[in-house]
């Protein structure tokens, strides 16, 4: 029996939806975790409840990089598959996320049924030059999935994977008892612990080749945490008493942890009749003194763009969350994209700017709702805070973060704003109204309106004062664009090629640029977190790399720039073109970001 | 945060005068001037403090008002009043919240706002200025238009029957639904007084005169085609008016009597219906933060601890 050393492997386990997939990678998370291992997962999701079973929209499953540093994105390919049937193996096999010597452990359970669906798979693998591993779940558990309805066939192949992962059989069960403990009775639990037995028992005996990931003490405290979480406990970190939302995929997940947490803290959560409703309640929030957030997605965000403007023209804070998913439309919605970068900055009538901060990570997820508050607040603009479904639902094992816990926006320490690359804002700024007392301040009282005002706040219609309106709102987006510092670099200083991200491609731009150094390829990457305005520095730093391409998980053609193409070059005036512009609803994949650009230098 | 105070009175009394801002950019004889003169008169009758007090607006002629109290005001946009006023009684439930609406921004474009509105029944008094169409956009049909009142948009007259306000508020299970008109100032200031010492979302339709795209709608001078419901419970009378038409014995509490009056050709004013019982979505929010365990928030990351 071979036990191969690797310093970073990444495998799937793929089912039907409702089968515990997920399930079983939270418990396999548990114990590499306390093996000391670096893990990165994330969770594969169809948009439907539970599509029939069987089918290849039923796709569910998880994909873990497991690797002995530290892991910032979900990786290249995948080295392993262990798929439930051939339907969800053949699905996956689509997205062409594997390597050329991947194995396959395949569940030959349904081949009887459905020998020439078995047959046609087997061979699409042949041809791809994948080995196949077929296996038959013992008639034991085979007995006991029936028992169960059907349930526990997660927990074999759970049983599976941690033979091959070369993990303690004891330690994982412990780990199972952890996460089933207070909800399974006594004989159930047992039940589910022989399957697990089975299944590590039969990849003993069927399986010949085993991994071994090199195991780190960790210091400190450690939490595990996924970015729709890290985002809620943020909200409540960030001093914010109101949540104002709508469900909508895949956001809602920030409304239901708050659900459970906020009250607890002091915070209220509204569920609104609509996202347009939901927008304005947190706008009447704010502007009554409590400041307040919105979450959605595109949809969502579409639905609420004329609260945004009125909001910029009354001068009222508003943070506004778009966790963004496939668009147009409803596009796919659990699927990750980053295109809604346009609709957030430009998406409403009557041109004016906004601030667009983009989380590249669960850490950012949890200081941007900080960040946020102290624009808003200071400059009475709305701020934006976009993430991704690739960024809300991974999640990963992190030392214990610093919090802040907000009260006034001017206790924001600076290591927030170091992470975000800007600095604190200065001098004096103007608002288009002099006066902005919050209703109940005595004597204070005003009127806002979304008409254009002049400066003692009375409407005017008068053509100097509506452009002395616009001038001094772009003047606050100015204060933001001289307050930020250089976007965070990787590799050299000057080099051929830079590629320019921003949010969640960050890990994957890291990566890929590290490998590059390694590979000798002449490339250097910039991941920007404030993603609107740009830094004034923007133009200098370009110009020290023969080529700048970006990187972004939305559509880019020879005619149409990608999304963050477009401002770069309309910014700059440097011809930027996307390296990689692809709308596939996948991550970008750092080896595919070094192969492109070794194309490029050809 | 509590969840209602009783408003205190001024310090220095407040007269109509402090109330004013600017000149009302309305035309000349506008029901608009009525319903804010009503509002006015019951702040000064009750010394609302005006720094403890919002007036929340959509967009038309009705949108403005807010700009003509010096109170706190959110003139906001076409439709969804509704939200901001909730997001002002969540942050602030001891402020004293006016709700104004047209019939385009309760019936059509807010409608789905007033549904919720009504049904999570926050504190606030919604004033609904129905005028039976669009006038600031220059004369279009709206949900309340009669049937074939010709206007630029319908020019061969309405097509459909105007939807009923009270039946709509009554339907949607209103805690509180007043009728009341912008030419008989008594009467509108004291339906105020009731509306807003009603626990909840207060529903109060004006018949408001447009005089100038509708001038023949409403016949101020005559009160024949219009009674008055009274009770102990409900809203007095117009002074002025009470011995030239009917006036209704009618229980504020008897829902089904007041739909019959509510989808009655005649038209009533006065208090249809009342339930102070009704749960506050405002008050149950409130008390889900203040009964709460509280938690330590230096260890909000603790339960994520592996």
């Amino acid at each position: 029996m071979s036990l191969e050393k690797r310093p970073v492997t990444r495998f799937e386990l793929l089912m039907d939806a409702g089968t515990g997939a997920q399930k079983a990678g939270d418990i396999l998370l548990g114990a590499f975790v306390a093996m000391g291992q670096y893990v990165y997962v994330e969770p594969m999701i169809p948009a439907e409840i539970s599509p029939p079973a069987r089918s290849r929209p039923a796709l569910s499953g998880v994909i873990i990089r497991l690797a002995d540093f530290d892991v910032t994105n979900i990786g290249n390919d995948t080295d392993l598959i262990l798929a439930a049937h051939e339907i969800v193996l053949d699905r996956r096999l689509d997205d062409n996320e594997f390597n050329a010597n991947a194995k396959i452990l395949l569940d030959m359970g349904d081949q009887e049924a459905n020998p020439d669906s078995y047959e046609m798979v087997l061979k699409r693998c042949t041809k791809l030059g994948l080995s196949v591993i077929p296996f038959n779940v013992d008639p034991e558990s085979q007995t006991i999935v029936k028992e169960l309805g059907g349930k526990g066939q997660n927990l074999h192949y759970l049983g599976m994977l941690s033979y091959i992962y070369n993990m303690d059989e004891e330690m994982v069960q412990k780990e199972i008892v952890k996460t089933f403990g207070k909800k399974l009775k006594e004989d159930i639990m047992a039940k589910n612990v022989t399957l697990y037995h089975n299944g590590y028992q039969l990849a003993k005996e069927k399986v010949f080749f085993r991994y071994e990931v090199q195991s780190h003490k960790r210091d400190g405290e450690q939490i595990l945490i996924d970015g729709n979480t890290s985002m809620s406990m943020g909200i409540i970190d960030a001093g914010i008493k109101l949540y104002s939302g709508y469900p909508i995929t895949p956001a809602s997940s920030i409304m239901h942890t708050l659900a459970k947490n906020f009250p607890a803290y002091g915070g209220v959560v509204h569920q609104a009749e609509d996202e347009i409703a939901a927008i304005g309640t947190a706008i009447g929030s704010y502007y009554a003194g409590q400041p307040a957030v919105t979450a959605t997605s595109g949809p969502g965000l579409s639905l609420k763009q004329e609260f945004i403007g009125f909001a910029t023209a009354a001068e009222i804070p508003l943070i506004v969350i778009d966790v963004q998913r496939s668009g147009p439309s409803t596009g796919m919605p659990t699927k990750t994209e980053q295109s809604d970068v346009l609709a957030a900055l430009c998406g409403s009538h009557g041109d004016y700017t906004k601030i667009i901060i983009g989380v590249a990570n669960i850490i950012d997820c949890f200081y941007a709702p900080h960040l946020a508050r102290y624009l808003t607040e200071k400059l009475r603009v709305p701020v934006f805070i976009l993430s991704d479904f690739q960024t809300a639902n991974s999640y990963k094992v992190l030392a214990k973060f610093p919090l802040v816990q907000m009260k006034n926006v001017d206790d924001i320490p600076d290591f927030v704003f170091d992470r975000f690359h800007m600095k604190r804002l200065t001098g004096p700024i103007e608002m288009v109204k002099t006066q902005q007392t919050t209703p109940g301040a005595e004597g204070g009282m005003r009127r806002i309106t979304g008409l254009n005002t002049d400066e003692n706040g009375k409407i005017s219609y008068f053509s100097d004062n509506h452009q002395r309106s616009h001038a001094v709102r772009n003047e606050k987006i100015h204060h933001v664009r001289r307050a930020l510092t250089t976007p965070e670099m990787f590799g050299k200083d000057s080099n051929e090629v830079l590629i320019v991200g921003w949010g969640s491609s960050r890990g994957a731009i890291e990566e890929a640029i590290y490998m590059c150094e390694k590979n000798g390829v002449p490339a250097s990457g910039m991941n920007l977190r404030v993603v609107y305005p740009f830094p004034l520095m923007l133009k200098e730093i370009f110009a020290k790399y023969k080529k700048v391409m970006t990187v972004e998980v939305a559509y880019g053609d020879a005619l149409k720039p990608s999304p963050l193409a477009l401002l770069l070059r309309s910014e700059t005036l440097k011809d930027i073109h996307p390296l990689i512009a692809e709308a596939t609803g996948r991550p970008l994949r750092p080896r595919i970001i070094m192969k492109k650009i070794q194309e490029v230098l050809k | 945060m509590t969840t209602d105070t009783l408003s205190k009175p001024a310090p220095v009394p407040i007269t109509i005068k402090e109330l004013n801002t600017e000149n009302p950019r309305w035309c000349a004889g506008c029901g608009d001037f009525g319903i804010i003169m009503g509002l006015k008169r019951f702040i000064v009758d009750r010394q609302l403090i005006p720094s403890q007090t919002v007036n929340v607006s959509g967009i038309g002629c009705s949108g403005r008002a807010p700009n003509y109290f010096n109170t706190y005001g959110v003139h906001s946009i076409h439709g969804r009043p509704i939200p901001i006023a909730l997001g002002v009684a969540l942050a602030r439930p001891d402020l004293n919240l006016f709700v104004h609406a047209g019939d385009g921004d309760a019936m059509s474009i807010g409608g789905n706002h007033l549904i919720h509105g009504i049904n999570k029944n926050f504190k606030c008094v919604f004033l609904m200025y129905d005028n039976e169409m669009y006038a600031l956009t220059k004369n279009q049909t709206s949900p309340t238009t009669r049937q074939n009142h010709p206007t630029n948009t319908q020019p061969q007259g309405s097509y459909l029957n105007p939807l009923n306000p009270i039946t709509v508020a009554l339907g949607l299970g209103a805690s509180f639904v007043a009728s009341t008109a912008d030419w008989i100032p008594d009467h509108l200031t004291n339906t105020m007084k009731t509306a807003f010492d009603h626990p909840g979302f207060a529903f109060v339709h004006i018949s408001q005169r447009c005089p100038h795209f509708d001038p023949n709608n409403f016949d101020h001078k005559n009160s024949n085609w219009f009674s008055f419901l009274k009770h102990p419970n409900g809203i007095e009378p117009d002074r002025r008016l009470a011995d030239k038409t009917e006036v209704l014995e009618h229980d504020p509490s008897n829902l089904a009597q007041a739909f019959q009056y509510g989808a009655a050709e005649r038209r009533y004013f006065g208090l249809f219906f009342q339930n102070k019982e009704k749960p506050r979505y405002d008050v149950i929010l409130h008390n889900l933060v203040d009964k709460a365990v509280k938690k330590d928030p230096s260890k909000i990351l603790d339960s994520f601890l592996v």
